[in-house]
């Protein structure tokens, strides 16, 4: 209860704390606003002002507030001035001439705007002026490198606050003060350009595209960057990079762009299935291995609520040095992940669509009707095998027809001071599998302003989706059934019953498509908002807010006729119904101080912040059987009969909940000189609630240098454009582990009967580790930065090497004392290291043709470093277990000094005449499988791909524009498990791999695991070929639009024998082609993007 | 003029910085708070409330118990006692139950100290006694004013937790004889390893304490510990002291023995007594089983059965068998040996085995079988070899097939329509075993002959396989019950009740006998288990036993 409270007044003070700042706020903007007053000249405006020894400024915001007039002033104006007094009621002219006189300085009143300057003698001779009609009107048009007009583009006056937009036609007329006058044009994605007026009053002004420029902005988290200070290894992909075509999950647009971030789809392009990530190698033992997902601000951002096309830009925080900022989740990397804003301008629209269908690229090679009689004909299985008809069930299986689609249309536009951008989606993806689909559609609203004179900013989003998954079909087992299920039996009976074979493991994957449901609704939400304040010039202060919600309902239910359900099962003939829902959130309260100075050539960029994430999840599930109707399905679970009836299984009912704190104080110095010196600095202290009493807090510091040796003289007259050093040192952290590890608990143990009656019984949840402390990672990071010719080759080279300790694990514990098989600690180290290169080339650069290249690609070594602590040490931990019929033991074994992903187990020498396995014993000899010691044991290859590379071609030629990309992983092993269990006669009467009769035909085994089933799994894949087209609209209503076609995962180029050799390579299960058939597919996209 | 200036506006932009500072040491100070909160489970400041809520803590140790205990499919005692015993293995059967050699290297006594099964066991054995650790400690600590119990009702029950501790290091010693003696949770680190003189001294001081403070047998104990399972404790203690310590106690054993079988340990039907059904004691209502004393109280009803199926029954075209709704994964069978131990009169072979032809409950019509007799009639046979390529021989532990071997049918569930289907308990002791336990002390105490009582304590227990018509020839008298009689009588009786390697290894046949596929090695050390190179690991106070 006292928790309860405590947390009550927590909430409170945090509420009361941000509508405070809220208040204060508002506050500003009510004395800011200026209502409407009519523009009189300041000679016609009576106003009261009484002032004693009194700023300038507040007195400038007490005539501000009394009359609607605003002063534009720099405050290099307002330096060093003398402290004034004024007691008048006067007109306002009146009042300014005596400020003049105290003061020295010098007004003009333009319109509604007082301009102020000081000029040098005390006395001006025209100390206060009224300009009706400003002097000078300019007008131009802004266009892009390609004379595109560019509208939206924001073009103000500098020092004031006098601007405008270009319009549709990226035209703009300004009235500026005089021809000295210079304006400023600003537009998201090109340099920013400054320009003096002069005499000309009819301007053309090319804007230049800014992405690949130094000064190119680049988020870090908590804040951005240039590109040129930049002194850490950081990667940017941003829109006109990511891969084309639809994608499943957001991450995919950036598959192959990051050298030495690995995205897999273990199950080939499975609507429902996800993607593992996981940057430079693997770090944790436990937890997730995924890099942190932030999403514009959001840490832990989920990826459902995100399309792709609200995304402009994802920046990969690779190395410790920039990742610390994000300390305790750090040690996975960080992406961050800007969404579209709106621009200023007038309001457009963007819709794009993309129709999409999946082909089947590669299918199992499972033996035929005919060929499966052959067999018989052999007298290898008897001929009560061949059940008459000649079925090909993984054909029955597939969605051929499958079509998915997606729409998006996004409402975009601003002034200067506010922005909006409103998208919606609708997305409907079928898989290639039969009863395999996800429907989702929802919104991302963002809107941002500023006021206060620019110095309140607000920024906010609000995104949604919902989602509907049938989740029945495309799993594994179906497939592996199509493989083995004998050919020759027929799906359904004369009487349209289906047929089940009574064969090892077997069930009818048709029946189980007609009479199951498995469906998910799933709906994620997440609302932020951002304030920020200056306080001062350069100093800014900060508040962030943010919930993410994620919730789903299950529902599940097996008919009356599904085979698990038949009247000789426990169901004894009646239908099953579940129910599982799950709820998941987090809030997040941030607050940020940052301070920029430039003094000299030195600049300065201090950050500082506290952080507070509150997580908390639950679920609750219930089943029941006993449905001796289909007709209510799972929507009236009380009518089950197993509630009474204890011949049935019991009925289920289960509900969790647990929660979890991090809270964090943080600080960032970024310190330049000259532009050629860069310096960064971190600090982190973060508590989690996971950790012992002792440990709760940790330190993640890092530290980063970059020298920018282009800026040198000995660099002159070279090609060299650009060259810059960076050395980074970080640390970060991993908190994933379940919750509550330290905590002595009782948790429920079965039911046992006091004098009959069964109640439940408590006992200890687990082995508690009060010293239970963070896992670190510290890594260096040595980086290159480099381009030639004019820009004509660029690219980053970096080289880490990290070694991350304390590895949080559930190890087996000492028994006795302790209670519980496992405990959570830290123990031992895994040293990750690798080099990775990014190269972008311009081939040909012409007006209406140009080809680059971008090549990304990475080496990498991780070892287990170490695997014991003071009062715990293990040999060797196992992964890979490989699974019934006669689990065969683990595949893979990572020892103290391993490498990780090494297989370890039997080396193959040969069959003996009758076809048993014989090996290669460690004294030289051979031996049968039963004689294999555990000596005999050795390393049989590594499943961890030890170089990644990727190619991206982009041409463009005229309105054309074409993009080949190729990716591929090489130097490792995959463990075919397929071949194992299906390519080996022992699997008769169920069906087999062609293998089992050619290249396995020797075989007359028990399957053994062995490196006889390791392959190379080197490949290279054309994963993505696009071909765009965009038409030259001039016209009012049509601003653009392009047209486009995409094929991806076109060709695979390998030696791997089994259906694809990209598998999951992240984790410590690494290599291990498992028995999911999910059919491979080459997808194929048309799509359009119009702006109107 | 200029100086006050300057200075008021240095104070003006402190006092925005101080606010600002204050601002954000307000939301600071506001949410440092890291503590958890549990909500799925139990805090030990909120519970223990009354006596229903000790026992709730009182009783985690048996429902873990049956877990390693019984044939419940776990990698616990009665796997590695069975599995290395002379009545049941695991063989490969085609493809099925290579398993990485596990079950074979078992049978071979070629276990390493890298086993996995064996590092479960261990594991599963050891969380059973921490649980018995940790309620001790809570039990002993608690408040009893606010459980609204007395402290003789706080007495009884410490009684209680000891008598399971003592169980608990009973079935440890038996396995792994020189263990760690540990009475606390968590502490002390780096336990060491105590000889396993002083565990059994431990266990025999802690049973002779703590077992007159029980309640005598009851059907209100059913599945607790009562007097009557204390004493049989003892009763097995003491007939294994020769072994255990070096030091013969048959008097003790004799002595615990009589208790229960005089009834001073109580009974759950009023009078202690064998049961003559020879099902009796298995049934599903074997509660009521006159003979029965100590036993895991499963209950279908109750929300907890007790499935065999893993370890003892057939794949799913097995169930009809039984008529019943679980099925299993074809894994132990019977050594032929075993099966050819009984005479065909012998009812207990009828009765507790499935051989031949199989039927579906109550008909004539065939289970078909599934792997190498796909599409055939099911039928048990008594070899674990390739029949359907044509093999003869004995066979082997890689040779099995489908249908190698007798299977398990001690224990039945009754068919699913039964009342009290799957309400069977599994019997660790029963009143047979005392009856053998005094038998056999009494004839090593007269030089391993039989005398009239030892014979007629034999013959009450196995009277009940025979026929009347038959049982004259098959009563022992004190010429053909030898010692070797005895240990083969008690397989027979015994079989599938996980005793087999305590008794093997009393008689010396352990690692001296030879049985089907199995040839000694002659090895004493092998009659304990190594302790899993893990734990070593882990423990540097861990002494490996000997020969490992």
């Amino acid at each position: 209860m006292k928790k309860v409270i405590l947390l009550h007044v927590l909430a409170m003070s945090k509420r009361i704390l941000y509508i405070f700042l809220i208040q204060c706020l508002s506050m500003s903007l009510l004395f800011a606003s200026n209502g409407s007053a009519q523009i009189k000249p300041i000679d016609k405006v009576q106003i009261d002002l009484k002032l004693s020894n009194s700023f300038v400024e507040d007195a400038f915001s007490k005539i501000e507030t009394q009359t609607g007039y605003s002063f534009v002033y720099t405050n290099k104006e307002l330096k060093n001035l003398p402290m004034v007094n004024i007691n008048s009621n006067s007109s306002l002219y009146d009042i300014l001439v005596d400020f003049s006189k105290q003061t020295g300085l010098q007004f003009k009143q333009i319109n509604k705007n007082i301009h102020v300057r000081k000029v040098d003698d005390l006395r001006p001779q025209t100390p206060v002026s009224i300009v009706e009609n400003p002097q000078e009107t300019v007008s131009g048009v802004v266009v892009d490198q390609t004379n595109l007009p560019l509208p939206g583009v924001s073009v103000l006056e500098k020092g004031t606050t006098n601007g405008t937009i270009t319009d549709l036609d990226g035209k703009f007329t300004l009235n500026v003060e005089s021809e000295e006058s210079v304006l400023i044009l600003s537009f998201i994605g090109m340099e920013t350009q400054e320009l003096t007026v002069g005499v000309r009053r009819m301007l053309e002004i090319t804007l230049k595209d800014d992405t690949k420029s130094l000064d190119e902005v680049v988020v870090i988290g908590y804040g951005t960057q240039k590109r040129r200070e930049i002194t850490s290894s950081v990667s940017k992909v941003d829109e006109k990079s990511f891969n084309q075509g639809g994608v499943r999950s957001p991450i995919d647009l950036i598959q192959g762009k990051v050298a030495g971030l690995s995205i897999t789809r273990p199950n080939g392009n499975n609507p429902n299935s996800g993607t593992a990530i996981q940057m430079r190698g693997v770090t944790p033992l436990t937890g997730n291995l995924s890099p942190l997902i932030v999403i514009d601000g959001i840490p832990g951002g989920s990826l459902d609520l995100l399309q792709q096309n609200d995304i402009a830009s994802f920046e990969v925080l690779k190395d410790g040095s920039a990742a610390a900022i994000y300390g305790t989740r750090g040690n996975n990397g960080v992406i961050l992940i800007t969404t579209k804003k709106g621009t200023a301008g007038e309001a457009r629209f963007d819709y794009s669509n993309y129709f999409s269908t999946d082909v089947v690229a590669m299918r199992p090679n499972n033996l035929s009707a005919t060929q499966f009689r052959g067999l018989i004909d052999q007298g290898l299985i008897s001929s009560n095998n061949d059940l008459g008809a000649d079925t090909d069930l993984y054909e029955e299986l597939l969605n051929k027809e499958n079509l998915s689609q997606y729409h998006t249309l996004a409402a975009s536009g601003g002034t200067i001071n506010s922005n909006y951008r409103a998208s919606f989606y609708l997305n409907d993806a079928e898989g290639i599998a039969k009863e395999n689909s996800r429907r989702q559609y929802g919104a991302r609203i963002n809107f941002n302003q500023k006021g206060i004179n620019g110095r309140l900013q607000m920024s906010s989003n609000l995104a949604v989706n919902l989602n509907k998954a049938n989740l029945l079909g495309g799993g594994g087992g179906d497939f592996e059934q199509a493989v083995q299920r004998n050919p020759t039996a027929p799906i359904r009976n004369p009487d349209g019953t289906f047929v089940e074979t009574e064969a090892f493991n077997n069930y009818n994957p048709l029946s189980r498509l007609q009479n199951r449901i498995n469906e998910r609704n799933q709906q994620t939400i997440s609302g932020d908002i951002r304030l920020t304040f200056e306080i001062l010039e350069g100093l800014n202060i900060g508040a962030f807010g943010a919930r993410q919600q994620n919730g789903f309902n299950d529902r599940q239910y097996r008919s009356l006729k599904d085979f698990e359900q038949r009247p000789n099962s426990s169901y004894q003939g009646t239908g099953y119904a579940r129910k599982y829902n799950e709820l998941s959130w987090t809030d997040i309260l941030e607050s940020t101080v940052n301070f920029k100075r430039i003094v000299g050539d030195h600049s300065f960029d201090v950050l500082g912040g506290y952080s507070y994430q509150y997580s908390t999840f639950e679920n609750f599930a219930v089943d029941n059987s006993g449905f001796t109707t289909d007709s209510f399905l799972d929507w009236n679970l009380g009518s089950g009969s197993a509630i009474n009836n204890t011949q049935l299984p019991r009925p289920g009912m289960s509900s969790f909940k647990e929660d979890n704190t991090l809270i964090a104080l943080f600080g960032r110095v970024s310190y330049t000189y000259k532009e050629k010196i860069f310096a960064q600095a971190i600090f982190r202290r973060e508590g989690s609630s996971k950790f012992g009493d002792n440990n709760k807090w940790g330190n993640f510091p890092a530290a980063s240098v970059g020298w920018d040796l282009s800026k040198e003289g000995f660099l002159n007259n070279t090609k060299v454009d650009n060259l810059k050093v960076r050395l980074g040192f970080g640390v970060t952290g991993n908190q994933g582990i379940p919750n509550y590890q330290s905590l002595v608990t009782l948790s429920t143990g079965g039911v046992y009967p006091q004098n009959k009656v069964f109640y439940q019984t408590y006992g200890p949840s687990r082995n508690p580790n009060p010293d239970l402390k963070w896992e670190k990672k510290q890594e260096w990071n040595l980086g290159f930065d480099f381009s030639f010719y004019k820009s004509r080759l660029s690219g980053s080279l970096d080289i880490y090497n990290r070694e991350t300790v304390d590895l949080l694990n559930g190890y087996t514990a000492q028994q006795p004392p302790f209670v519980r098989s496992s405990i959570y600690t830290n123990v031992g180290g895994i040293r990750n290291r690798g080099v990775e290169l990014m190269l972008s080339g311009i081939a040909v650069q012409r007006d209406d043709f140009n080809y680059s290249i971008t090549f990304t690609g990475n080496v990498q070594n991780n070892t287990i470093s170490d695997l014991s602590n003071d009062f715990y040490a293990t040999d060797f931990l196992e992964y890979g277990f490989l699974p019934s019929p006669g689990n065969l033991g683990a595949a893979i074994r990572v020892t103290e000094g391993g490498k990780v992903g090494n297989f370890y187990g039997k080396e193959f020498s040969r069959f003996d005449e009758s076809g048993k396995w014989l090996f290669k014993k460690a004294d030289g000899t051979e031996g049968y499988a039963g004689d294999m010691k555990p000596e005999d044991l050795k390393i049989l290859g590594n499943g961890v791909p030890k170089y990644m590379a990727s190619l991206s071609n982009s041409i463009q030629y005229k309105n054309w524009d074409l993009t080949v990309f190729f990716r591929g992983k090489f130097g490792f092993k995959i463990l075919n498990t397929q071949d194992l269990y299906f390519g080996n006669q022992a699997w008769l009467p169920n069906n087999l791999l062609e293998s089992a009769i050619t290249k396995n035909a020797d075989l007359k085994d028990n399957p053994q695991y062995s490196d006889y089933y390791l392959e190379n799994g080197s490949f290279l894949k054309l994963d993505n070929v696009t071909v765009g087209y965009s038409f030259n609209f001039m016209g009012k209503t049509i601003k653009n639009l392009r047209l486009y076609a995409t094929g991806r995962n076109l060709l695979t180029m390998t030696g791997y024998s089994g259906l694809d050799p990209e598998l999951q390579d992240t984790g410590f299960t690494t290599g291990i082609d498992d028995r999911g058939f999910y059919p491979r597919t080459n997808t194929y996209t048309v799509g359009l993007n119009v702006t109107f | 003029m200029l100086h006050s200036k300057r200075r008021q506006k240095m104070k003006n932009i402190k006092k925005i910085y101080s606010t600002t500072l204050v601002f954000l040491i307000l939301g600071f100070a506001g949410c440092m708070d890291l503590s958890e909160t549990i909500y799925s489970e139990l805090s030990k400041d909120n519970f223990y409330n009354n006596k229903l809520e000790v026992m709730q803590g009182v009783l985690r140790p048996f429902t873990h118990m049956q877990a390693w205990l019984a044939p419940t499919g776990q990698n616990g005692y009665y796997y590695h006692g069975e599995m290395a015993a002379d009545q049941v293995a695991w063989p490969q059967k085609g493809r099925h139950g290579y398993d990485g050699g596990d079950h074979i290297r078992l049978h071979n006594h070629e276990w390493t100290i890298d086993e996995n099964r064996m590092r479960g066991a261990w594991s599963l054995m050891w969380e059973g006694l921490g649980y018995v650790n940790a309620i001790l400690e809570d039990v002993e600590g608690l408040d009893i004013e606010k459980a609204g119990m007395t402290e003789e009702e706080r007495q009884q029950i410490i009684a209680e937790i000891k008598v399971m501790r003592a169980y608990h290091y009973l079935r440890i010693m038996d396995m792994w004889g020189n263990v760690p003696i540990i009475t606390t949770v968590g502490k002390p680190l780096n336990p060491p390893t105590a000889p396993r003189s002083e565990v059994f001294e431990f266990v025999r001081a802690e049973l002779e304490e703590n077992v007159s403070m029980l309640e005598p047998l009851s059907q209100e104990l059913v599945g607790r510990v009562s007097k009557a399972s204390g004493y049989a404790m003892l009763s097995e203690l003491y007939l294994n002291a020769e072994v255990w310590t070096g030091t013969p106690m048959w008097d003790k054993s004799i002595e615990y023995a009589d208790k229960v079988i005089n009834g001073e340990g109580g009974s759950l039907t009023g009078a202690m007594a064998l049961d003559q059904d020879i099902l009796g004691p298995f049934k599903n209502n074997n509660e009521n089983s006159p003979e029965n004393i100590f036993q895991f109280a499963f209950s279908r009803k109750g929300g907890f059965s007790f499935g065999w199926g893993g370890f003892y029954v057939g794949y799913g075209n097995t169930s009809k068998i039984w008529d019943v709704t679980y099925s299993g994964n074809n894994a132990f069978v019977v050594i032929p040996s075993a099966f050819d131990a009984y005479k065909e009169n012998d009812l207990r072979k009828k009765e507790w085995f499935l051989f031949g032809p199989q039927f579906e409950y109550q008909t004539d019509k065939p289970i078909i079988a599934t792997e190498e007799y796909v599409g055939q009639p099911l039928v048990y046979v008594n070899s674990i070899r390739r029949n359907s390529e044509g093999a003869t021989g004995e066979g082997s532990m890689v040779e099995g097939e489908e249908n190698s071997g007798a299977r398990f049918n001690k224990y039945r569930s009754g068919t699913k329509e039964d009342p009290n289907y799957q309400e069977n308990d599994y019997i660790i002791y029963r009143l047979t075993e005392l009856y053998f336990n005094k038998a056999e002390a009494l004839m090593r105490k007269n030089g391993g002959q039989a005398t009239a009582e030892v014979v007629s304590l034999i013959n009450q227990s196995k009277k009940r396989a025979f026929s009347e018509a038959d049982w004259a020839d098959e009563a022992y008298t004190p010429g053909t019950l030898t010692l070797d009689e005895l240990l083969a009588e008690r397989g027979r009786e015994f079989v599938f009740e996980g005793k087999r390697r305590t008794d093997l290894i009393r008689f010396g046949e352990f690692t001296t006998g030879t049985w089907w596929d199995h040839e000694p090695d002659g090895d004493p050390n092998k009659t304990l288990f190594p302790i899993p190179s893990i734990q070593i690991n882990s423990n540097p106070n861990l002494v490996q036993n000997p020969g490992y």
